[in-house]
């Protein structure tokens, strides 16, 4: 059999009408899920475990496992989807991996062009995820090997670069910026250091252990932080509601998109495919790169259609490729993968290298019901645009306890702790003085990502290659991003010297 | 990112509350004296999904199910620090409560020896109530790898320990680090001078072991089993007594390749530390039960653990032998506290 009589199969598998109903119930709790800020696609899968182990406990083994994975993937993937909607509408992040989206899609809502932006989110995440998939049937195996060779050193450079691409995020001075790169740097060596096993700043306190939570900065930086703002600056009494505008994106803003949605789907995809990378990464790399080769740069942050449509359809695209490492080699490449593979192991059914051919009625069942269900998200997701887009007319004396409620709530329920809620609410004050002098906020949450990766990875490669920085030149992948990025920051200053307009950045 | 499933804690507290009043005038005949009366809260010191989350959840279903206990069992996560957040606590608040028990595994002893991260309390501050499962550490390289046996490994740190890269799933000082030095420990290497690279879980490892980005990996045999079959890895060695069955039947022991090397993965069930002989016989009793129940049985196979019933008395001997082992290694290699 070839890979389309696999995939017909997989499409009978997943048509069937029970499978339909548990593709259908992912995605709509995924949906769910991803709106509630806390509870992200990880602890959200976790909890269903069991309660599709139940639900399936009527079925053959075999069948059994494709229903629940179908299920499971389906929150997955859903949970990419919604993560958009409180982004745009209360600048409050669902989940980390639409932290980027607050930027733009925050500030589309209050134009009034909330429905816009939610729309233009669905759509590119509906093409990314369609692209990400047609990749997974036809690339799977040859990408498979590309991203096990990806060594410590490729990883370094790559993030480096992501790095020197920061100053994409930056507001008006490029100087704050860097100051709030580096302060994310630091603050993301609080904790345990995986790679020598020293406790760094934790003062003695248990509680510092595992590091600060990244959901809780993130959200006490964009969510609390606009909540003082509106109260403290009065926002709330002047102007009044902002209107909704159409619900439907326009033409103009199609055409805007459609190239952002295709750069943002490739490169969420290949960013998705390295195990550790993850789909947060993705949706910062496709951000700054959108601000990157855009006429106008200077719109973004100001509610640029593009700053919306390339991250979300990257972290989409991200959660499609993150399943070629699951699939194909039993290596989980985030934390949702990592449960989606225990909840597989639970039903006897190992992934790895084994898995299309001992079990090709779950794995191909799985990718055609990925198929169906971003269908499913598509027209799910469409209606419930105008109905979300209300959100946006409530009076800001309702709306602001809501989205306090909404954060506290999905802080504590991801950490559990007092201590998060107390950090939650500091973060909240640093977000609003730090917004009211202009420190962009986003540098930090990337500094926060990117630190430990950089770090380890980096210790990892010295310790390859004992201490011998040669090893990122050595590596063909890594030089490469080193010399993208060294152009990166080489090529606008060589411009200006020149007295050549700079037009791909206003740097400075 | 760590995960969890405690925003159902109030609502959990308050049906532990409900039902605390209905178990009340129902349970006495149950074990002989008063206890148990009351629910039972088991907790895993981690978030939702893990090792012992999986543990604790399991546990709770089989006993519920087979109506070994009878009083209502939830779970509860409480994760921070590798389980440190939730032990110190414990140990300061819930010391007298015999109604709430909790899961782990070796870093319960690992985490008290060593320097950095420590945990002031251990086992001892616990009861050990019974050891439930048994997995093992193993040695694995790519099935390109030029070391076919653990000796010729060996003989090339020797040679020279800047040559050759292990890797694991965990940061040094813990699980993954020590069973990666373990052989080298115990053909006489100074396991300070073994190169290790930690990944963020052995998944990452894995990867970095068939991306030749490692030459040998340390971790626990378990999740090695697909690799192994599908021909991707050679596994040189595993720290278990007596050879494994099944698809690890190839594999030597370190014992049989003349090292004085074992390394039993255990997870226990643990009380508090003020128990009552009887209570602890109560569960001595139940928790045997279970370990022959065939529920139990399946749920393990389901879980791919491998079963091992150990007593309170005689897991606590055991643990007092692991832990001699882990402060030898952690002393070599300086970690120690």
């Amino acid at each position: 059999m070839n890979v389309l009589d696999y995939l017909a199969d997989g499409f009978m598998t997943a048509l069937q009408w029970h499978n339909i109903l548990f593709a259908f119930f992912g995605v709509l709790i995924g949906t769910s899920v991803g709106v509630l800020p806390g509870i992200g696609p990880m602890s959200g899968v976790a909890l269903l475990i069991p309660v599709t182990a139940s639900m399936t406990s009527g079925l053959p083994p075999e069948a059994a496992a494709t229903s629940s994975i179908i299920l499971l993937a389906g929150v997955y993937y859903g949970a990419m989807y919604g993560g958009s909607t409180t982004s745009i509408l209360l600048n409050t992040p669902g989940e980390s991996s639409s932290v980027v989206t607050t930027l733009d899609g925050y500030q589309m809502a209050k134009q009034g062009r909330a429905g816009a932006a939610l729309s233009i989110a669905a759509i590119g995440s509906f093409v990314a995820g369609l692209f990400a998939l047609v990749a997974l049937i036809a690339l799977a195996q040859p990408l498979s090997s590309v991203a096990i060779n990806f060594g410590p050193a490729d990883y370094f450079s790559l993030m480096l670069l992501g790095l020197c691409a920061v100053s994409g995020l930056a507001g008006k001075s490029i100087t704050k910026a860097l100051i709030m790169t580096v302060f994310g740097l630091l603050l993301a060596t609080i904790g345990m250091d995986t790679v020598s096993g020293v406790a760094r700043f934790t003062f003695g306190i248990p509680l510092l252990y595992s590091g600060l939570e990244f959901l809780t900065i993130a959200v006490g930086l964009f969510a609390l932080g606009e909540v003082f703002k509106t109260i403290l600056e009065k926002d709330y009494s002047s102007g009044g509601i902002a209107k909704i505008g159409r619900v439907l994106p326009s033409r103009q803003d199609l055409k805007d998109s459609a190239a952002p949605i295709t750069r943002g789907s490739i490169l969420g995809f290949f960013i998705g495919i390295l195990p550790g990378a993850g789909a947060t990464l993705a949706s910062f790399f496709s951000y700054i790169v959108e601000k990157k080769v855009s006429k106008k740069p200077e719109t973004f942050g100001k509610g640029n259609i593009a700053g919306v449509a390339a991250p979300e359809s990257a972290n989409n695209a991200a959660s499609g490729g993150a399943m070629i490492p699951l699939l194909t080699l039993g290596i989980p490449g985030s934390g949702t993968t990592a449960i989606l593979m225990g909840a597989l192991i639970m039903y006897n059914i190992q992934p790895g290298p084994l898995l299309f051919e001992e079990h090709p009625q779950v794995a191909w069942g799985l990718i055609a019901s990925m198929l169906i269900g971003n269908l499913l998200l598509l027209v799910l997701n469409m209606p419930l645009v105008k109905v979300f887009a209300k959100v946006i007319q409530t009076p800001a004396k309702y709306l602001i306890p809501i989205i306090i409620a909404i954060s506290v709530f999905g802080v504590y329920a991801v950490q559990a702790q007092v201590f998060d809620l107390i950090l939650l609410l500091g973060c909240g004050i640093a977000g609003f003085l730090l917004a009211r002098n202009d420190f962009p906020l986003a540098p930090l949450v990337l500094g926060l990502v990117l630190g430990p990766m950089i770090e380890n990875n980096m210790r990892r490669a010295l310790t390859t290659s004992n201490g011998d920085f040669m090893i990122f030149l050595q590596k063909p992948m890594s030089l490469a991003f080193l010399i993208i990025a060294v152009l990166w920051i080489a090529v606008p200053i060589l411009l200006k010297r020149r007295g050549k307009e700079v037009v791909v950045n206003e740097e400075g | 990112m760590m995960l969890k499933r405690n925003g159902l804690k109030t609502i959990a507290a308050a049906l532990v509350l409900a039902v605390s009043l209905t178990a009340c005038s129902t349970a006495g005949g149950n074990g002989g004296g008063d206890y148990p009366k009351k629910p039972f809260i088991v907790t895993a010191p981690s978030g939702a999904g893990g090792g012992w989350d999986k543990t604790a959840r399991s546990l709770t279903k089989v006993l519920s199910e087979t109506k070994l206990i009878e009083q209502t069992m939830t779970v509860e996560n409480k994760p921070g620090g590798g389980g440190t957040v939730f032990l110190g606590e414990y140990v300061a608040k819930d010391s007298k409560d015999p109604y709430k028990l909790f899961v782990s595994s070796p870093p319960i002893l690992i985490n008290n020896l060593k320097k950095e991260g420590n945990s002031p309390y251990g086992y001892k501050d616990v009861t050990p109530l019974a050891q439930i499962t048994k997995d093992f550490g193993a040695i694995a390289v790519a099935a390109g790898s030029k070391y076919n046996d653990l000796q010729s490994l060996i003989d090339a740190i020797k040679a020279d320990p800047k040559s050759v890269t292990l890797a694991g799933g965990s940061a040094p000082g813990s699980m993954d680090h020590l069973i990666s030095v373990l052989p080298a420990f115990k053909s006489g290497i100074d396991p300070k001078t073994v190169k290790y690279l930690s990944y963020d879980g052995g998944g990452e490892a894995i990867a970095a072991l068939l991306g030749k980005n490692a030459d040998a990996i340390g971790t626990d045999i378990s999740s090695l089993g697909s690799y192994l079959k599908a021909g991707k890895i050679k596994i040189l060695a595993v720290t278990s007594s007596e050879r494994l069955g099944g698809d690890f039947k190839d594999v030597p022991t370190m014992k049989e390749l003349g090292l004085d090397a074992e390394f039993n993965i255990w997870r226990g069930v643990f009380g508090p530390k003020e128990m009552t002989g009887e209570q602890v016989a109560f569960w001595d009793k139940k928790l045997k039960e279970l370990s022959e129940n065939q529920v139990w049985q399946k749920e393990l196979v389901a879980n791919d653990w491998a079963s091992e019933y150990r007593n309170a008395a005689d897991f606590k001997t055991f643990l007092e032998q692991q832990e001699k082992d882990v402060q030898d290694l952690l002393t070599a290699l300086g970690m120690q506290k």
